[in-house]
C-alpha cells in the first residue's frame, strides 16, 4: 500500500523534477555527486584537517575547470594511477582523484610507490606488455627511457583554455619528444643557489670575511667562491642561527642513490659546459663520453673539498636530509631543487625570511673539449644552470580510457588546482606557468618575505634568458648512466679514489652502457637533448 | 610398504615447489644469455656477453668478499649471543618467562621497517646514538660516512634482528635435551664448564648446525640494513651482492645482466654451503654421547 | 662474580633488544620539530608528545593513509601462505624422515637440500619472471598470486624443521598404527599429526613471521588491490622521511607478531615445543 504510494508519487514528482531542473538549474553534476556553478569558490577544507589552512580561490574559466569537469560522466568507468609516495605528488594525486570521482562519478584507483619503484614498476609493466595503468608520474628525465609508451598530450591541453596553455617555454619544449608533448607538465624544476641573508647581508659577517681573506663577502659567482666562503663560516655563529644549532658552510646531496647526481652535475656543468662549442656536453660527436673531462674533473675536485664544510653527517646526505638539514638551519649555503627553499619559507620555519635565491654559480674558467684547452670566459664567470627534472605526468599509450586520463589529468592541473597547490609547500608543485612568477601571489597569500620571493622568481627568469643551460641526460638508459656517475662519484667523495680515477672509471662504464643499449638508439635520443643545449628550436 | 605412500607424501609439495619455482628459474638461466635492458626487451640471444662481463666486474666481487666477512662475522655473532641467552632462559635465571618473550621480539619485527627506524638511530646528525654520545660529552661517530662504523652499524642491526631466530631454535633444543646425561655428568662431579663443554655442546651440534646454515642462507641475502641505512656507501665499502644486484636488476633495470650477477651468486652459494654442511657433518659425528 | 657477569650481561642484552623499539615508541608520540631538529629522548622534558604521527595512520580527519585494508591483506596472504607451506611441506617432510626416495645418485639429504635451496636466491632478480608468470596466470595482484610466490620461500623452512621433528618422534608409533590396520596415510593422519603439534607450531610461526615480514614480492606483484602492510608503510617514505609517521606505522606493524611472541612463551614453558627442533 504504502509503496505503492509512493511509486505514484514519485512517477509525477520525478518528471516535473527533471524538467525543473533542466530550466532552472545550470550547476552541473552529470555522473557525480558534487555539483558546480562556474566561478564557484574552490576550497580544499572538505578534504581533511590538513587543508584547514589552505586558501580558497575562484574556479578558473579553463577547459577543465572544477565547472566543465563536473558536466562530465564517467560512471563506472575506473582509472589506474601510479604516483609517488604522500606527500610529494601523492598528496595532490590522492586529493584530485577524490575531487575527480566526486565530479564526474568514476573510479580513480591511486597506487603508491617511493620513486625507485615508480621506474622499476612502470617498466616492467611496459616490457611485458602488462598495461596495468593508465596515467602515471615520473622524473622527466626519464622521458628517454618511457617516449615511446606515453600517448601524445592533446593540443586542446596545451593551447587556448587548456591547463598547460601558459606553461613558460623553456618547459614547454622540455616536455616534447621529436617535437610531440609526451610528457604532461604538471611541475616545473631547476636547481638554484639557497643563502643565508644573516650572513650575507650581515655587517659583522661581512668584517669577519674580510678580516679572513681580505676579500668583499658578496653571494658566490664561482663554486670556488662557494667553497671558500663555505669553509671560512664553517663553524661561524651567525645573528640569526637558532638556539643551540651548530654552523657549516654547505649542505649538499652526497649520497649514491639519493639523487646526487643533480648536484653533481650543477657543481660541474659552469666547467664544462662552453658556450663556443656546440654539439654535445654530455657526448662528442663520436659519442666518447665527457663525463671524464677536465671540466668534470675539476667539479668533482671542488665537490670532494665541499665535504669538510658539511654538517655532522653531511657525506650521507640524500635530497630528504638535504631539505631537512638546510631547512632547520643548519649552514650558509646549498643549492638542488625548490623544496629546502619551500621548507625555509614555511611558517614554523626557524629561518624564515633569511634566505634568499640566486642563480647557480658559475666557473672562472671552461674546458673546450675541441681545443683541448681551459678556455677563460666573456665576462671572467662562466654560468651554466642545470635545469634540472622535475616532476611530471603522462598517460600511457596502451591505455583503453585515454579521455578519461587526460581530462584527470587536465583537471589535477586545473587553474584552481594548480594555484592552491603552489601553496601547500609539501605537494612538490612549484611554479611552471607565466602567472606564477608574479611576486603578488606569494607575498600576499603565503605571507613570504618580498625581497626573497624577488631573488628567486628572479633567478627562475634568469634561467629562461640564459642561452648555456644544462639538461638530464634524457635518453634511454639515463638511470644506468647517473647510477654509474654516482658511484664514480661516491667513491671520490669516500676518498676511495681520486676524482680523475673514478671518473675514468665511469666514462669506461658509460661506454659499456652505450654499447649495451645501442649507440644509434643512444645518439639519435641525444640529439634531442643536444637541441635543447644549443637552443636549436 | 606399499608402493605408492612415499610418492603420496613428498611429490604434492614437491611438485608444487617446482611448478611454483620452474618457469622462473629457467627464465633467469634464458635471460642471462640474452641483453633484456631497459631499452631492448624480450629474449635475444647474445651468448656469453653478461658471463664475460661479469668476470670482469670488479665491484661485484669486491662485494661478494665483503659478503663473506658480513655474513660470517654476524652469524657467528648471532650464534654466540644466541646460544649464551638461550642457556641463561634455559635455566638459572629469575623471571625467564618474561626474558624469553623479551629476547624473541626483534625476530618479529619487519626488517625492512626497522631497517627505517635503525637509520633514525645511526644517522650521524639527528640520530639517536650520536645524541647519547653528545650527552656524555663524547664527539659524534661517522656512523654511516666512514667504512669501519659503517660496517659495524649494519653488523649491529643484523645481530639484533636475528640472534632471537638462533636463541629460539637453541633454546628449544636446550628443552628436549634428555635428562640423563646431566644426571650422570652431576654424579662424576662434573664442573658447569665442563658439563656444557662435554655434554650441552655437542648434544645440541646437530640443531647448531641446522640452525647456522638456515641463518647463513638468509643472512648472504643482507639487503634491507645496506639499502635503507647506507645505499651502500661510502663509496662502496659496505655493498653486498644483493644491493648491488638490486641496483643492476631494478635501478638500471639491466634484467640480463643482474640475472647473470644472480645465477651466479646461487651456484656460488649453493657450493658453498653444501662444502660448510660437509665440514660441520664430519666435525659433529665423531663426538656425540 | 660469575653471577655478576651473567646480570650484567643479561641487562645489556636486553636493553640493547628494548632500545630500538622504545626509541620507535618515542619517535613516535613526537612532533616533527623534536625530530628534525636533533635526537630528544624524554618526553614533556625534551620534548612535548603528540599523536600527530598516530593521528596520520589511524581512521580520522588527520589521516593520511589506511593501514586497515592491507593488515587485513597481510592477514589473508600470511594465512594462506603459512597454510598450504605446512600442509604440502608437512607431508614431504614425513615422506622424507620415514622412506628413502632415490633417483640417480640423488639421495634424501640432496631433496632436503633442494628444498632449502629455494630460499638462496635474492628476490630481486625473481621480479619479472614471477611477474611475467602470474601475469600469465592472471593472477597479479591478487591474494592467490602473492600466496603461491610466498609458498616458495616458506616450505623449505618447513621442510627442513619438520623433516627433523618427525625424525625425533619414534618409528614404533607408526608401526603400532599400521598393525592395528592403518595405511601410511591414515597412520600419518591419525597418530602422528596429532602429536605434531609443538612442531606444525614453531614451522608455522617461522611462516607467519617470514611471510608477514615479506616485502619485495608484495611490492613487485601487487598494486591497489592486494597492498600489504609493510608495502603501505614503506609508501609513506616521501621526498622528506616523516620518521614519527613511520615510526608509529612500524610499531602498529610488529603489534600482531609481537603478540605471536607470548603464544611461543607459552608453548616453550609447557615444554611441548622442546621436541620441535630435534
Amino acid at each position: 500500500m504504502f509503496t505503492k504510494k509512493v511509486k505514484s508519487l514519485l512517477a509525477v514528482a520525478l518528471p516535473v523534477a527533471l524538467a525543473a531542473s533542466v530550466v532552472v538549474i545550470t550547476p552541473a553534476s552529470a555522473g557525480g555527486t558534487l555539483t558546480r556553478t562556474p566561478g564557484q569558490e574552490v576550497s580544499y577544507k572538505a578534504y581533511g584537517a590538513e587543508y584547514a589552512n589552505v586558501a580558497t580561490t575562484a574556479d578558473g574559466d579553463d577547459a577543465c575547470s572544477w565547472y566543465e569537469t563536473s558536466k562530465k560522466d564517467y560512471s563506472g568507468k575506473t582509472l589506474r594511477v601510479l604516483t609517488h609516495a604522500i606527500p610529494n605528488m601523492g598528496k595532490p594525486t590522492a586529493l584530485h582523484a577524490k575531487q575527480f570521482e566526486e565530479l564526474t562519478g568514476g573510479k580513480v584507483e591511486v597506487e603508491h610507490v617511493s620513486f625507485g619503484d615508480l621506474y622499476a614498476k612502470q617498466l616492467r609493466s611496459y616490457q611485458t606488455d602488462t598495461n596495468q595503468y593508465d596515467v602515471v608520474f615520473n622524473g622527466s628525465y626519464q622521458i628517454g627511457d618511457f617516449h615511446s609508451y606515453y600517448a601524445k598530450v592533446p593540443d586542446s591541453v596545451t593551447k587556448g583554455k587548456g591547463s598547460l596553455a601558459t606553461l613558460t617555454p623553456l618547459y614547454k619544449e622540455l616536455y616534447k619528444w621529436d617535437g610531440e608533448t609526451k610528457l604532461f607538465g604538471i611541475d616545473a624544476d631547476r636547481h638554484f643557489l639557497k643563502y643565508r641573508t644573516d650572513v650575507y647581508e650581515n655587517a659583522a659577517a661581512k668584517a669577519f670575511y674580510k678580516s679572513k681573506t681580505g676579500k668583499e663577502l658578496a653571494v658566490p659567482k664561482t663554486w670556488k667562491e662557494y667553497n671558500l666562503h663555505a669553509k671560512t663560516f664553517n663553524g661561524y655563529k651567525p645573528a640569526g642561527q637558532p638556539a643551540g644549532l651548530k654552523f657549516a658552510g654547505t649542505t649538499e646531496i652526497t649520497q649514491k642513490g639519493g639523487l646526487m647526481f643533480g648536484a653533481f652535475i650543477d657543481r660541474v656543468a659552469p666547467y664544462a659546459k662552453n658556450p663556443n662549442v656546440k654539439g654535445g656536453f654530455w657526448f662528442d660527436e663520436n659519442m666518447v663520453p665527457q663525463v671524464n673531462n677536465p671540466g668534470f674533473v675539476a667539479g668533482l675536485t671542488d665537490f670532494v673539498e665541499a665535504t669538510k664544510f658539511m654538517p655532522v653527517g653531511g657525506k650521507n646526505f640524500d635530497l630528504s636530509k638535504e631539505i631537512e638539514s638546510f631547512g632547520r638551519g643548519d649552514s650558509l649555503l646549498s643549492y638542488t631543487w625548490d623544496d629546502a627553499w619551500s621548507k625555509s619559507n614555511e611558517p614554523t620555519s626557524p629561518i624564515k625570511n633569511k634566505v634568499k635565491a640566486a642563480p647557480l654559480p658559475g666557473a672562472e674558467k671552461v674546458w673546450n673539449r675541441v681545443t683541448k684547452k681551459w678556455d677563460t670566459p666573456k665576462g671572467g664567470v662562466n654560468y651554466a644552470p642545470y635545469i634540472a627534472w622535475g616532476w611530471s605526468s603522462a598517460v600511457t599509450a596502451a591505455s583503453p580510457s585515454k579521455a578519461m586520463a587526460f581530462d584527470y589529468l587536465c583537471f589535477w592541473a586545473n587553474k584552481a588546482n594548480h594555484k592552491l597547490d603552489l601553496t601547500i609547500g609539501d605537494m612538490g608543485v612549484n611554479p611552471s606557468r607565466t602567472e606564477d612568477f608574479t611576486s603578488d601571489f606569494w607575498v600576499k597569500e603565503m605571507n613570504w618575505g618580498k625581497p626573497a620571493v624577488d631573488s628567486w622568481l628572479g633567478t627562475m627568469q634568469n634561467y629562461e634568458k640564459n642561452t648555456n643551460r644544462v639538461f638530464d641526460l634524457r635518453v634511454p638508459g639515463v638511470s644506468d648512466y647517473m647510477t654509474a656517475m654516482e658511484n664514480a662519484v661516491a667513491k671520490a667523495l669516500a676518498g676511495q679514489a681520486t676524482p680523475q680515477k673514478a671518473l675514468d672509471e665511469a666514462a669506461k662504464e658509460w661506454n659499456a652502457i652505450t654499447k649495451r643499449v645501442g649507440i644509434t638508439k643512444v645518439k639519435s635520443a641525444y640529439q634531442n637533448v643536444i637541441a635543447l643545449e644549443d637552443n636549436i628550436k | 610398504m606399499k608402493k605408492g605412500y612415499p610418492r603420496f607424501f613428498l611429490l604434492p609439495g614437491l611438485i608444487l615447489l617446482i611448478a611454483i619455482i620452474i618457469f622462473p628459474l629457467l627464465f633467469t638461466i634464458r635471460v642471462t644469455f640474452s641483453s633484456w635492458n631497459v631499452s631492448q626487451t624480450g629474449l635475444n640471444f647474445i651468448g656469453g656477453e653478461n658471463w664475460a662481463e661479469m668476470a670482469r666486474d670488479t665491484r661485484y666481487w669486491g662485494s661478494m668478499l665483503r659478503l663473506f666477512y658480513l655474513s660470517f662475522l654476524t652469524v657467528a655473532i648471532q650464534y654466540a649471543l644466541g646460544f649464551a641467552i638461550a642457556l641463561f632462559a634455559w635455566k638459572g635465571i629469575a623471571a625467564r618467562r618474561f626474558f624469553r618473550v623479551l629476547w624473541l621480539i626483534p625476530m618479529m619485527t619487519t626488517p625492512s621497517l626497522m631497517a627505517i627506524i635503525w637509520r633514525s638511530i645511526f644517522t650521524e646528525d639527528i640520530g639517536a646514538l650520536n645524541g647519547i654520545l653528545s650527552r656524555v660529552g663524547l664527539n659524534p661517530v661517522n656512523w654511516l660516512t666512514e667504512s669501519g662504523p659503517a660496517n659495524i652499524a649494519i653488523t649491529i642491526v643484523e645481530v639484533w634482528q636475528w640472534t632471537p631466530f638462533m636463541f629460539l631454535i637453541l633454546l628449544a633444543g636446550l628443552l628436549s635435551l634428555p635428562k640423563e646425561p646431566f644426571m650422570a655428568a652431576a654424579i662424576d662431579g662434573a664442573s658447569a664448564w665442563k658439563t656444557f663443554a662435554r655434554v650441552t655442546f655437542p648434544m645440541m651440534a646437530p640443531i647448531s648446525i641446522g640452525a647456522i646454515m638456515i641463518r647463513l642462507i638468509d643472512a648472504s641475502k643482507i639487503f634491507d640494513s645496506v639499502f635503507t641505512m647506507t645505499r651502500g656507501g661510502p663509496g662502496n665499502a659496505t655493498e653486498t651482492p644483493a644491493a648491488y644486484i638490486f641496483q643492476r636488476s631494478l635501478q638500471d633495470f639491466q634484467i640480463a645482466y643482474g640475472s647473470t650477477l644472480a645465477l651466479m651468486y646461487l651456484i656460488l652459494a649453493i657450493l658453498t654451503l653444501t662444502i660448510i654442511g660437509k665440514v660441520f657433518a664430519r666435525l659433529s659425528k665423531p663426538r656425540g654421547i | 662474580m660469575y653471577k655478576v657477569l651473567k646480570a650484567t650481561f643479561i641487562t645489556i642484552w636486553s636493553l640493547f633488544v628494548l632500545f630500538p623499539i622504545m626509541w620507535a615508541i618515542t619517535t613516535s608520540f613526537k612532533p616533527e620539530s623534536a625530530v628534525v631538529n636533533g635526537a630528544t629522548f624524554i618526553p614533556f622534558l625534551e620534548f612535548q608528545p603528540s599523536l600527530i604521527g598516530w593521528k596520520a595512520i589511524l581512521p580520522g580527519p588527520d589521516s593520511i593513509t589506511n593501514l586497515i585494508t592491507p593488515t587485513l591483506n597481510s592477514f589473508i596472504v600470511t594465512a594462506g601462505a603459512t597454510a598450504i607451506s605446512l600442509i604440502f611441506g608437512s607431508l614431504a617432510a614425513y615422506g622424507l624422515s620415514r622412506f628413502t626416495y632415490g633417483w640417480k645418485n640423488y639421495s634424501n639429504a640432496d631433496i632436503i637440500f633442494f628444498f632449502v635451496s629455494q630460499r638462496i636466491m635474492p628476490p630481486v632478480v625473481l621480479a619479472i619472471p614471477f611477474f611475467l608468470l602470474l601475469k600469465e596466470l592472471k593472477l597479479l595482484d591478487t591474494h592467490l598470486g602473492l600466496i603461491l610466490v610466498l609458498t616458495s620461500g616458506l616450505m623449505p623452512i618447513v621442510v627442513w624443521l619438520m623433516v627433523d621433528f618427525f625424525n625425533a618422534l619414534p618409528r614404533e608409533i607408526d608401526e603400532m598404527a599400521m598393525l592395528e590396520g592403518c595405511n601410511p596415510i591414515q597412520a600419518f593422519f591419525r597418530t602422528i599429526l596429532p602429536l605434531s603439534k609443538p612442531g606444525l607450531t614453531v614451522a608455522g610461526m617461522f611462516c607467519v613471521i617470514f611471510g608477514w615480514n615479506d616485502v619485495f614480492f608484495a611490492l613487485t606483484l601487487t598494486a591497489t588491490k592486494v597492498l600489504t602492510l609493510p608495502v603501505a608503510v614503506i609508501a609513506l617514505n616521501g621526498t622528506v622521511t616523516p620518521y614519527w609517521i613511520l615510526a608509529a606505522s612500524t610499531v602498529f606493524s610488529i603489534i600482531p607478531l609481537v603478540g605471536l611472541a607470548f603464544v611461543i612463551e607459552r608453548f616453550l614453558s609447557r615444554g611441548n615445543l622442546g621436541g620441535a627442533v630435534r
